[in-house]
C-alpha cells in the first residue's frame, strides 16, 4: 500500500515538474500548435480553395498535420533531461523507470496533444468540415495523440542525444496504423457511416500501447545507461 | 555456437564450399527460368521477372522476421553474435526489399501500364523498406557498438509486433479508398514448368543470403574483436 502511494507521488512530482517547465517556456506548447495550424493552412494555398474539395481532403490533412506536429515536439521528452543530468539523477535514485516514462509521456501529451485538440477545432473552419464530425474528430485525436506521444517517447528514448529527424524516420512508419484509423473514423463520420468499430480498434491499440510501448521505452533508456 | 571466434572458424571453413554452391543454385534457377521455362500465354516473356521479384520479396520479409528473432535473443541473453547478425542482415534485407520494389515496378509498367499502384501489398513492402532504413539509421548513429546492437534489436522487435497491424490497416485503407484495380494477391495457378525454376530461385536467393551474411559477419567479427589475441593470431597466420 505504502509502495503504491510513493509511486504515485513520484508520478505527480515528475508530472508537476514537467508541466511547470513547459509553462515557463511558452514555446513548448505554443510552437507545435502554431506549426499544426501553419501546415493546415498550407494545404488550401497549395491545392485551391474549393469548399467541397477541401472538406473531402480534410481528414487526411488534419491527421498528417497532427502526426508531424506531435512527432516534431517529441525531442523534448528526454533530450533536455539528458543534457542537464536530470535523467541520470532519476536513474540513480533507484525508482522504477516505468513511472518516469509514464509521467513524462503523460506530461508531453498534456502539453502538445491537448492543445492540438483545440487547434483542430479551428481547422474545422479552415477546411469546411461538417459540424456533426467534430465529436468523432476530437475523440479520435484524443486517443491518437496519446498513442503518438507513446510512440514518440520510444523514438526519443532510442535516439537520446541525437537529431529529432532520426527519431521521426524510425517512428513515422510505425504510426501509419494510427493515421489510417484516424482518417477512417473521420471519413466514415462524414459519410454518416458507423465509425465506432474503427474507434474501438484505436482504443484497443491504446490499451496495448500504454504498457507495451512504455516497457519498450524503459528498455531503450536502460540501453543508453548501461 | 554463440561465441564469435567459434562461429568465425566454422564460417571460414564452410564458406569456400557454400558460396559456389549457392551461386550455382541461383544461376541454374535463373537460367532455367529465363531461358527454358515456357512463356506465359497472357503476359508473354515479361512474366520472367517473377524469378527475381518473388524471391527477393520473400527474402525481404523473412529477413525482417529473422532480425526480430535474433533481436530478442540479443535483448534477452545479450548474445554478441545476435547483435552482429542484426547489423549484417539489415542492409541485405533492405537491398532485397528494394530489389523487390524496383523489379515490381519494372514488371508493372508493361503489364499494368504504370510503375506504381497504391495497392495494399506494394504499400506494405514500401513501409517495410522504410523500417529497414530506420533500423540502419539508428545503429549507425550510435557509436558504442553494443548499445547500437541493442537499440536496433529493440526497434526490430517492436516493429515486428506492429508490422501485422500495419498490414491489416493498409488492407483496410485500400478497401476504404479505392476499389481493387489490380489483383496481385490471387496468383495465377502455375504449371510445374514455371513453378520448379521459381522454387529453385527462391532456394538460391536464400543460399546467397546466407553466404553473403556469413561473409559480412566475418568482417564484423574481425573488426569488432580486432584487439583480442585470437584475431591477432589469425591475421599473423594469414600474413
Amino acid at each position: 500500500m505504502n509502495n503504491t502511494s510513493t509511486l504515485f507521488s513520484w508520478f505527480r512530482l515528475i508530472l508537476k515538474r514537467d508541466l511547470a517547465l513547459s509553462f515557463k517556456k511558452i514555446a513548448t506548447f505554443l510552437i507545435p500548435l502554431v506549426f499544426f495550424l501553419i501546415v493546415i493552412s498550407l494545404f488550401p494555398l497549395a491545392l485551391g480553395t474549393e469548399n467541397s474539395f477541401l472538406s473531402s481532403l480534410s481528414p487526411g490533412v488534419i491527421w498528417v498535420a497532427a502526426l508531424l506536429a506531435s512527432l516534431l515536439a517529441v525531442e523534448s521528452i528526454f533530450n533536455e533531461d539528458f543534457r542537464d543530468g536530470t535523467l541520470d539523477h532519476f536513474l540513480l535514485s533507484g525508482e522504477p523507470i516505468f513511472i518516469l516514462v509514464f509521467a513524462k509521456v503523460f506530461a508531453h501529451w498534456l502539453v502538445t496533444g491537448v492543445p492540438l485538440l483545440l487547434a483542430s477545432l479551428i481547422s474545422t473552419f479552415f477546411l469546411f468540415l461538417p459540424e456533426g464530425v467534430v465529436l468523432p474528430l476530437l475523440i479520435s485525436l484524443l486517443i491518437g495523440t496519446l498513442l503518438l506521444s507513446l510512440l514518440g517517447a520510444l523514438g526519443s528514448a532510442l535516439t537520446i542525444g541525437k537529431t529529432a529527424i532520426l527519431s521521426a524516420v524510425i517512428v513515422l512508419p510505425l504510426s501509419i496504423p494510427i493515421l489510417i484509423l484516424g482518417v477512417a473514423i473521420i471519413t466514415s463520420a462524414i459519410n454518416n457511416q458507423d465509425y465506432l468499430s474503427y474507434l474501438y480498434f484505436l482504443g484497443a491499440m491504446l490499451a496495448v500501447g500504454i504498457p507495451g510501448l512504455c516497457l519498450a521505452t524503459v528498455e531503450a533508456i536502460s540501453i543508453n545507461y548501461d | 555456437m554463440g561465441s564469435p571466434p567459434f562461429f568465425f572458424k566454422w564460417a571460414s571453413r564452410l564458406l569456400p564450399w557454400f558460396s559456389p554452391i549457392s551461386f550455382s543454385i541461383l544461376i541454374i534457377g535463373l537460367i532455367w527460368g529465363v531461358g527454358f521455362a515456357p512463356s506465359d500465354y497472357k503476359q508473354g516473356d515479361v512474366y520472367r521477372i517473377i524469378f527475381v521479384h518473388v524471391p527477393s520479396a520473400i527474402l525481404g520479409q523473412s529477413i525482417y522476421l529473422m532480425m526480430a528473432i535474433f533481436g530478442s535473443i540479443c535483448l534477452i541473453w545479450r548474445a554478441k553474435l545476435a547483435g552482429m547478425f542484426l547489423r549484417s542482415a539489415a542492409p541485405l534485407g533492405a537491398s532485397f526489399t528494394l530489389i523487390a520494389l524496383i523489379s515490381g515496378a519494372v514488371w508493372g509498367k508493361p503489364t499494368w501500364g504504370t510503375w506504381w499502384v497504391w495497392d495494399a501489398r506494394l504499400t506494405s513492402t514500401l513501409i517495410l523498406f522504410f523500417l529497414y532504413v530506420g533500423i540502419i539509421g539508428l545503429y549507425s548513429s550510435i557509436d558504442n557498438k553494443q548499445k547500437g546492437d541493442r537499440a536496433a534489436s529493440l526497434i526490430s522487435v517492436v516493429g515486428v509486433i506492429i508490422v501485422p497491424i500495419i498490414k491489416k490497416s493498409v488492407d483496410w485503407w485500400q478497401t476504404l479508398h479505392q476499389p481493387s484495380t489490380f489483383s496481385i494477391t490471387s496468383s495465377p495457378s502455375m504449371t510445374s514448368d514455371m513453378y520448379f525454376p521459381l522454387l529453385i530461385c527462391v532456394i538460391g536467393f536464400y543460399f546467397i543470403f546466407v553466404s553473403l551474411l556469413c561473409n559480412r559477419l566475418r568482417v564484423e567479427i574481425l573488426t569488432r574483436e580486432r584487439n583480442t589475441t585470437w584475431v591477432k593470431e589469425y591475421l599473423n597466420n594469414k600474413v
